[in-house]
Order: C-alpha cells, then sequence, then structure tokens
C-alpha cells in the first residue's frame, strides 16, 4: 500500500511535466490556428525548455533562485498531494504558496515591470482563491470530508450536483494561465506595456524551472476539474480537457482587461455562481 | 531514575508559590525598579524577574502534565487580612484612580464610565451581599497553564527587549530626566495583572486583575506624554473601561439570579438543562462584550490603532500577549456556557466581522504599525469567530491561534522597533531595500511575516482548522474565505517592499544589534519555526488536551474530542523539511557555481555604474528609478470604510443582547 503510493507520487512526478509541455505544445499549435497561423510543432515547449537550460545562468539577485525553486517544488507538491487524495484545503495552500514564492521573487528585483507585474499577481491571487476555496467547500458538503480521495466514494460524479463550479473552474484557470481577458500579471507575449510582468527579470534555467513549474500546475488544474466526474475516466478527462479549451477559446476572441473588471467579475458573478449553486443544492431541495 | 527524581521535585513544589511568583513577583519587582532608579538594577531586576518567571510559569506547566488535574488554590491570608478583602480593597482603590483620571482629563465619557462602574461595584459589594463561591479563588486548569506560558515567556521575552529600546528612545527623544522607571513598573505589573487574570477563579478578582491591565494599559499608551499620546490614550481608557462597565453588569446580573461569583461553577450551572443555560445568556452577553473592547474587535477597534502611539515595546506587549489576548481569553473561558444558542452564533460573526474588515484595512496601510494592528484585530476576529462557532475543532483552532499568534506578533512588532531605531521610520515604503541595510533583521521579520501566512507555518495550520471548522456556518465561512486571501495580500506586499533590491544597490553587510535585541528576536523568530514543525506534539500534547479538558470539565457525560484526522495525518514535518530542501539547495548551487549578475531590464535605457538605477529619459537626462507599492487607498482606506464598519460593529453588539434577552 505504502509503496504504491510512493510509486504513484513518483509517476505523477515524472509523466506531469511531460503531459504538461505536451498540452502547451497543443495550445499553442490550436491557438496558431485560431489564428490562422501553421503555428510551431508540438514539440516545442519541450525544445524552448531545453534551448532555455543551455543558456547563461543570469540573476540580478539570489533570492529569485529561491523563488523559483520553492515555486516548483509547491507545484510539484499540489500535484503529488492531489494524487495522493490528501486534504484539499491544505492543497490549495500549498498552492498558494507557490504563487507567493514566485510574487516574492518578482518583488526582489527593483524593476518597474517585475514589481507592477506581481503586484497585479497578488490581485489574480485576490481574485481566484476564494474561488478555489468555495470549490472545496462544495465538495465537502457532498462527501463530508476535506479529503481529495473521499470523491472516489460518491456514487455520482460532482458535475451534476455542482455544475456551476466548472463555470468558475475556467475563471480560475483562465487567471492561473494568464490568457486573456486575466493575462494581467504578465501574458505569454512580452510586447505589452510590462515586458513579461512578474517574469521579467527571469532568465535562462530560472525561466525553465518556471516553465516546468507551469506544466505540474497545469496539470493539476486539469487533475482538479478531472475530480469532478470520478466515475469515469475518459469522461473526467474530457471535461478537463474541455474546460483547457474553452479557456482557450475565450483567450483568443478577447482582449486584456483591467484588475478591476477581474476582480469584479470574479467576485461578483464567480462567487455569485459558487453561491447560488450551493443555494439550489441545499436551499431548495434540501439536505 | 534521574527523571523520577526531577518529577518528584516538581510534584513537590507548592502549586501556591508558584502562582505567587507569577502573579506578585512582576508587579513587587515593578515597584522595585520604580523605587531603585540605578541604570544597572533596573537591567539585573528585570532580567533576574524574566528568568524566574519564565521558571515558574514552565515549572506550572510541568506540574500540569504530570498531575493531571486542575490546580486549585487558596492563598492564606497575610498578617490576618484575606485576600478577598485586599483584592476588594484595590479594586475600589482603581475605581477611584480612574474617576480622578477623569477629572484631571476633563474626559466626560471617562468619568462617568468610572462612576458608573464604581456605582455597580457598590451596589455589588452593599446591597446584593453576593453569595460568597466557596469555591477557590484560584484555580489553574491546562488552558489556564498554557495561557500563563505565552504571557509569562513572551511577556518577559518583550520586557527584555525594553530595555536597550528604551535607552534608546529616550535618547533619540532626548528625554532626559528618565521616565523609565515608571514605564518597567506599569509593564512588569501588567504581566502580573495578566497572570493573575488568567488564574482568576472568582469572578470579582478577574475583575479586579481586569481592570488593573486597563490602567497599565493607559499609562503605557500614555508614556511619551504628547498631545496625542495623552488623547490616545484617553480613547483607549473609556472604550476599555465601557467593557469594565460591561464585566460589572455581567457579574451584577450573576448575583441576582443567585449564581455563586466563580467562573467554574457559573459554567457547571448552565449545564444544567436548557433553561439554566437560557438564564445564564445575558450575563454573558456583558461578558463577551468586555472581551470584544478588550479584543479591539469592531466597532472598538480605534483604541489599539491609537495605542501605537506608544513606545514600541508596548504595542508588542499589547498585540501578543497581554490585554488583547486577555479578551479572547474571557470569552473562550465562558464559551461553554452559551454553547449551541443564538448567541454563540452571533460572537461568530462579531469575530468573522472583524477578521475581514481588518484584513481590509490592514491593504491600505503604509505604516508598519498599523499594518500589523489591523492584523491583530483581524486574527483576533479569526480566534473569536472560532469560539463562536464553539466546537471542540473550532475551540482547537482558537488555542492554537492564541499560541502562534502571540509568538509571530511579538516578533514582528519587536523587528518594526528595531527598524525604527536604526532607520527612524516605520513606513512600508521606507523599508524597501531594507534586506541591503538591515540583512539580519531584515531575514527574521521576513519569517516573521512569512510564518503568518504560509504552511507549515502554525498561525496557517491554525486557520486551517478555523475554516474545517466553520462550514458548519456556511455565512461566517465566506467571510472566512474573504478574509484569509485578504491576509495574503498585505503581508506579500509589505514582505515585497522589504525584498526589492538591485545590483547596483549599495550593501551595508549584517548591521549589528544589541544582544538584547538579537537574543528575544532570535528567541521568538526559532519558537515560531520550531513550534511549527513540531506542530503535531503541540496539537496533541498542548492544544488538545485543553480543549478535551476544557469539555470534561464542562460536560462529563461527553467528553470531545476534535475530530483533527486530516490535519493530524497530513506528513507535516517531511513537507516542512522538502521545502526547506527547496530553499537551501538553489543558495548550495549558488555558492558552488556562481552565476552572474546582471542589472535589472529597462527596454536598454538603464545607466550603469551608478548606486541607484537610474535610466535616461526623453531628453537623455538621467532619471532615478523610484517605485512603491500598491496601496489602494480609494478602495480600501480607513476613511472610506470607517462608518459602515461602526455601524455594522454596533449593530452586531445590540444584536449580541438582542438575542440573549429574547432567545428562550
Amino acid at each position: 500500500m505504502e509503496v504504491e503510493r510512493i510509486l504513484l507520487a513518483l509517476a505523477a512526478l515524472l509523466f506531469a511535466p511531460i503531459v504538461g509541455g505536451a498540452l502547451t505544445g497543443a495550445d499553442r499549435k490550436l491557438t496558431a490556428r485560431m489564428q490562422k497561423r501553421i503555428g510551431p510543432p508540438l514539440m516545442q515547449p519541450f525544445y524552448d525548455a531545453v534551448k532555455l537550460f543551455s543558456k547563461q545562468r543570469l540573476i540580478v539577485n539570489g533570492f529569485q533562485s529561491v523563488s523559483v525553486s520553492v515555486y516548483l517544488a509547491s507545484m510539484a507538491l499540489s500535484l503529488v498531494l492531489l494524487v495522493l487524495g490528501m486534504d484539499l484545503l491544505v492543497l490549495l495552500f500549498v498552492l498558494a504558496l507557490g504563487s507567493v514564492a514566485l510574487i516574492l521573487g518578482g518583488f526582489s528585483v527593483k524593476s518597474p515591470y517585475s514589481q507592477i507585474g506581481s503586484q497585479r499577481e497578488v490581485l489574480q491571487l485576490l481574485a481566484y482563491e476564494p474561488l478555489l476555496v468555495l470549490m472545496v467547500v462544495a465538495i465537502y458538503l457532498k462527501t463530508g470530508s476535506f479529503s481529495a480521495s473521499s470523491v472516489m466514494s460518491l456514487r455520482q460524479p460532482l458535475i451534476y450536483s455542482l455544475p456551476l463550479f466548472i463555470v468558475t473552474m475556467i475563471l480560475v484557470m483562465a487567471i492561473k494561465l494568464h490568457k486573456s481577458p486575466m493575462d494581467i500579471s504578465g501574458s505569454h507575449h512580452a510586447h505589452q506595456e510590462l515586458v513579461r510582468g512578474i517574469y521579467t527579470e527571469f532568465s535562462g534555467p530560472q525561466m525553465g524551472l518556471i516553465e516546468i513549474a507551469h506544466w505540474y500546475e497545469l496539470v493539476f488544474l486539469l487533475g482538479f476539474i478531472a475530480l469532478f466526474w470520478h466515475t469515469n475516466l475518459l469522461c473526467g478527462a474530457l471535461l478537463a480537457l474541455g474546460c483547457y479549451f474553452a479557456v482557450i477559446v475565450i483567450d483568443n476572441i478577447t482582449a486584456r482587461m483591467t484588475w478591476r473588471w477581474m476582480l469584479r467579475v470574479t467576485w461578483l458573478f464567480g462567487i455569485g455562481a459558487s453561491l447560488l449553486n450551493l443555494f439550489l443544492l441545499y436551499g431548495i431541495a434540501g439536505r | 531514575m534521574q527523571f523520577m527524581d526531577v518529577a518528584s521535585l516538581i510534584r513537590s513544589v507548592s502549586p501556591g508559590a508558584l502562582i505567587g511568583i507569577l502573579v506578585l513577583l512582576p508587579a513587587l519587582s515593578g515597584l522595585l525598579v520604580f523605587a531603585v532608579r540605578l541604570n544597572a538594577a533596573r537591567v539585573g531586576i528585570v532580567i533576574v524577574t524574566a528568568w524566574v518567571v519564565t521558571g515558574a510559569s514552565l515549572t506550572l506547566f510541568l506540574w500540569g502534565a504530570l498531575e493531571q488535574r486542575s490546580l486549585l488554590f487558596t492563598p492564606p491570608p497575610v498578617g490576618g487580612v484575606s485576600w478577598d478583602l485586599l483584592i476588594l480593597l484595590g479594586d475600589g482603590a482603581l475605581l477611584l484612580i480612574f474617576c480622578i483620571l477623569g477629572a484631571a482629563r476633563r474626559s466626560p465619557q471617562i468619568f462617568a464610565l468610572a462612576l458608573l462602574q464604581a456605582g455597580g461595584f457598590l451596589w455589588l459589594e452593599a446591597g446584593m451581599k453576593p453569595p460568597h463561591a466557596h469555591a477557590a479563588p484560584l484555580a489553574a486548569d491546562w488552558l489556564a497553564i498554557i495561557m500563563t506560558l505565552i504571557v509569562s515567556i513572551i511577556g518577559m521575552i518583550i520586557a527584555t527587549y525594553a530595555l536597550p529600546y528604551m535607552r534608546d528612545h529616550e535618547a533619540h527623544h532626548q528625554i532626559h530626566v528618565s521616565r523609565k522607571p515608571r514605564f518597567f513598573l506599569f509593564l512588569l505589573l501588567f504581566l502580573g495583572a495578566m497572570n493573575g487574570l488568567l488564574l482568576a477563579d472568582n469572578l470579582l478578582w478577574l475583575a479586579s486583575f481586569w481592570e488593573l491591565t486597563t490602567l497599565c494599559s493607559f499609562m503605557l499608551i500614555r508614556h511619551d506624554g504628547t498631545e496625542e499620546a495623552r488623547r490616545n490614550a484617553d480613547r483607549a481608557l473609556w472604550m476599555n473601561l465601557l467593557g469594565g462597565v460591561a464585566m460589572i453588569a455581567g457579574i451584577l446580573l450573576l448575583a441576582a439570579r443567585g449564581e455563586p461569583l466563580s467562573v467554574r461553577q457559573v459554567l457547571a450551572d448552565s449545564a444544567g438543562g436548557a433553561a439554566a443555560q437560557t438564564a445564564l445568556l445575558l450575563p454573558m452577553a456583558c461578558f463577551c462584550l468586555a472581551g470584544f473592547t478588550k479584543s479591539a474587535q469592531m466597532p472598538f477597534q480605534s483604541w489599539l490603532l491609537g495605542a501605537m502611539v506608544a513606545p514600541t515595546p508596548v504595542s508588542a506587549l499589547l498585540h501578543s500577549s497581554t490585554m488583547v489576548k486577555a479578551g479572547v481569553y474571557l470569552i473562550v473561558r465562558f464559551a461553554p456556557a452559551f454553547h449551541n444558542t443564538y448567541l454563540s452564533d452571533v460572537v461568530a460573526f462579531v469575530g468573522g466581522f472583524s477578521f475581514v474588515a481588518g484584513a481590509l484595512l490592514a491593504i491600505g496601510k503604509t505604516n508598519a504599525k498599523a499594518v500589523l494592528a489591523y492584523s491583530t484585530i483581524s486574527n483576533l476576529g479569526l480566534i473569536i469567530a472560532c469560539v463562536g462557532l464553539n466546537t471542540p475543532l473550532a475551540m482547537t483552532g482558537a488555542v492554537m491561534l492564541i499560541i502562534f499568534h502571540s509568538i509571530s506578533k511579538g516578533m514582528l512588532f519587536m523587528a518594526t522597533g528595531v527598524v525604527e531605531q536604526h532607520m527612524q521610520t516605520r513606513d512600508i515604503e521606507e523599508m524597501q531595500g531594507l534586506v541591503n541595510t538591515m540583512p539580519l533583521t531584515t531575514s527574521l521579520m521576513v519569517i516573521g511575516i512569512l510564518s503568518m501566512l504560509l504552511p507549515p507555518f502554525g498561525v496557517l495550520i491554525a486557520k486551517l482548522v478555523a475554516l474545517e471548522a466553520s462550514v458548519e456556518l456556511p455565512a461566517l465561512l465566506i467571510l472566512l474565505i474573504l478574509g484569509s486571501t485578504m491576509t495574503v495580500v498585505f503581508w506579500t506586499k509589505w514582505t515585497g517592499r522589504l525584498l526589492s533590491s538591485a545590483p547596483s544597490t549599495p550593501r551595508w553587510g549584517i548591521e549589528r544589534l544589541h544582544s538584547m535585541y538579537l537574543i528575544p528576536l532570535l528567541l521568538l523568530t526559532s519558537g515560531a519555526v520550531i513550534f511549527s514543525l513540531l506542530v503535531v506534539p503541540v496539537l496533541t500534547q498542548l492544544v488538545i488536551p485543553a480543549v478535551t479538558q476544557y469539555y470534561e470539565a464542562i460536560r462529563p457525560t461527553a467528553a470531545q474530542i476534535p475530530p483533527m484526522g486530516e490535519v493530524l495525518q497530513f506528513p507535516w514535518l517531511p513537507f516542512a523539511l522538502t521545502l526547506t530542501a527547496a530553499v537551501l539547495i538553489p543558495l548550495w548551487i549558488m555558492r558552488a557555481r556562481r552565476p552572474q549578475v546582471r542589472d535589472v531590464y529597462l527596454c536598454g535605457e538603464q545607466v550603469s555604474g551608478l548606486p541607484t538605477v537610474t535610466f535616461r529619459a526623453a531628453g537623455e537626462e538621467k532619471t532615478e528609478l523610484l517605485i512603491s507599492g500598491y496601496y489602494f487607498e480609494s478602495w480600501v482606506g480607513e476613511e472610506t470604510h470607517r462608518r459602515w464598519m461602526t455601524a455594522v460593529g454596533v449593530a452586531l453588539c445590540i444584536l449580541l443582547f438582542g438575542t440573549a434577552s429574547l432567545w428562550k
């Protein structure tokens, strides 16, 4: 049992970056097609990462390396905790720990781009964190436990009773993956007024580690969505990929908005939708 | 063999003597410091007192761990005069002092409230002839012992820190006639009063110590004697006197119902069925109100904000181990009496509201002490929210928060004080890049801040417990969720300012700190780290026994052990070690192979070779780069929100009494 769990954790650590990188490649290809471009090959993210690791090690200050390392460790840890079916709230806090580490790395450099990017990343955290916690609470109300593994004991998939949380999850994904209209703290393209925002001062191998952390994060988010349809692995995967596709489509049909708009949308619409779902479930139907 | 010796030695110590040391020794040392006005003597007395009191609190703790029972104690009369009478006289003297203060400061509020309290007191003593509690007036259960540990150890660390601080403070403000003797008198008296309050079982004794802490805090807040200090001290005094009035009203109501004035007996009586509990709700509402004033919950938050004019050791003391913790302690104490009532829900919402409001207002503050003050209000709100939830799990969260918050907050105030003495500023914006000028203090400060908001530090694990406990009350849960996220915002912004630096910024090397600055800082920082690493033993050996014993004593039929499975089973230690490795590995790699350091990217317009980050602006003019943080003044400014927040706070307090008197 214990060996099995360790193997499971190792498998997640090993394969998640591969899956995440491939999905990112698919994302870039899809985005290119939507923009009538041919786009890079599917494996481009891996080529990019290899190139980044072969570059010179340049830093502005030593704290940056610590921040990147803690960021990567927390993203990997949160995925491992999800795979092992641990407490979902702890998991969210670990995720937040990673974000805070990266934000502090951005803050540690006295650069206007990276500092404004970090300030905005704090606001992004403020926007999505309540939505994630509400989601975990909703899962608790269904299962009576905070552990991810307790979802497995449910007979019905969560999506039947918590459909609106899929909508809020798309919001969260758009923010976490820095997709339009939520690419406020630093987008994927360095041609905006913030250059690359919070990422501006990270380069070479450090940037490579950040990319790997992003892949872990992507797989974590998709895995979290898949929890909503745990009864059928295929349906779960399709649901997760469907959400990812929706985020990509939204990314391509919208422009970047301001942080005020983001906070309004997530707090009013996002929290509103979460509460509406809970109210419909428990207020009207009764427990 | 040796262990047995130590054990029997501890058992043979008279617990009465320990209580005497904890309560009376600080007061006596205070008087001694006041009388002997020599610098060296003061340093010696404070340090010896710190060691003795810490030792006594640890011995009491070991005694409790070995004996596994509550300690009941009646102090022997002194020279034929009973302590009941002495305390009574002391309380009378205190109320007289308050009346005189009110008249001297020409403050109608203070005068009226002091008079009201004195009237209530006289009525109780002369008119009511309260049924005398036959129980011992002093009692120490596991909860009280843990609180005494916090007060004695952290309080004494802060008192030690105050020694060099007050020297620098007076040098900086060019005060020639030293006021240190008075300062240390009230500082030490404060700690004795706090211990007395925690160990008192007789409600009249409790109320007297309560008033004594009010007086001490008043004297310490106005210590500098500036107009602002006097004004803010007055505000602190009247708000706390209001709490005192609420307290005496509660005692009067209890006496009118023929209750013995003993905490344990009141709690035991409240467990005697729904009717008995309902009869006690109104006095409980009074005690809760008293707790809210002392813990600076909305709408009483302004006195704690004003209190930051005091020298920093006072703030450290008020915010971590004394004063505000007295308020939550009172509510924790009486929580079982309003278990499972609507009153409890209202208490939870008062706390939940202060939690969110404090966190929101902290975002807009650039003054470090104001951020810390709002964070205290917010965290105490969370503790009170937990108490209002009133389940064993929530109580566990509350006790954990009390422990971990005291350590981290005391440390953060002391670090801010050190920065203030070195840089003459408490503005977060001016602390930009402090990591270059004061690397040691900044590192400790960053650890302190992170210990307030990140896993696997204790405050966060307590927050986790609080969140998991609050699913019982969904509306409160939403407040807690919003408050926790806002907390991340202001701490992260502050840490960001501290760390902000560029390669061109001059580095000053590690600063030299006075050993009595450095040792207290190191003690509390390592305390925060070590207790967090040992969170599982802290929970199972300290916190859960306190909560269990507490529920056992009150509801013997259902000894409730909090359902902590998920939190206890989580591999906190491996998790913490993994994160430590994630911090250390890059440092080690950098040591082995130093990466190249490059200047900040400024679109190719940067000018290198200057001690500041500089770029070529329009017309090739060399311009220094200035960056400041976001504070969202128009969104979260104090002025924008003060009115409605006060209104909500007042409404909640009215609701408190409404549910207490109408709920049948």
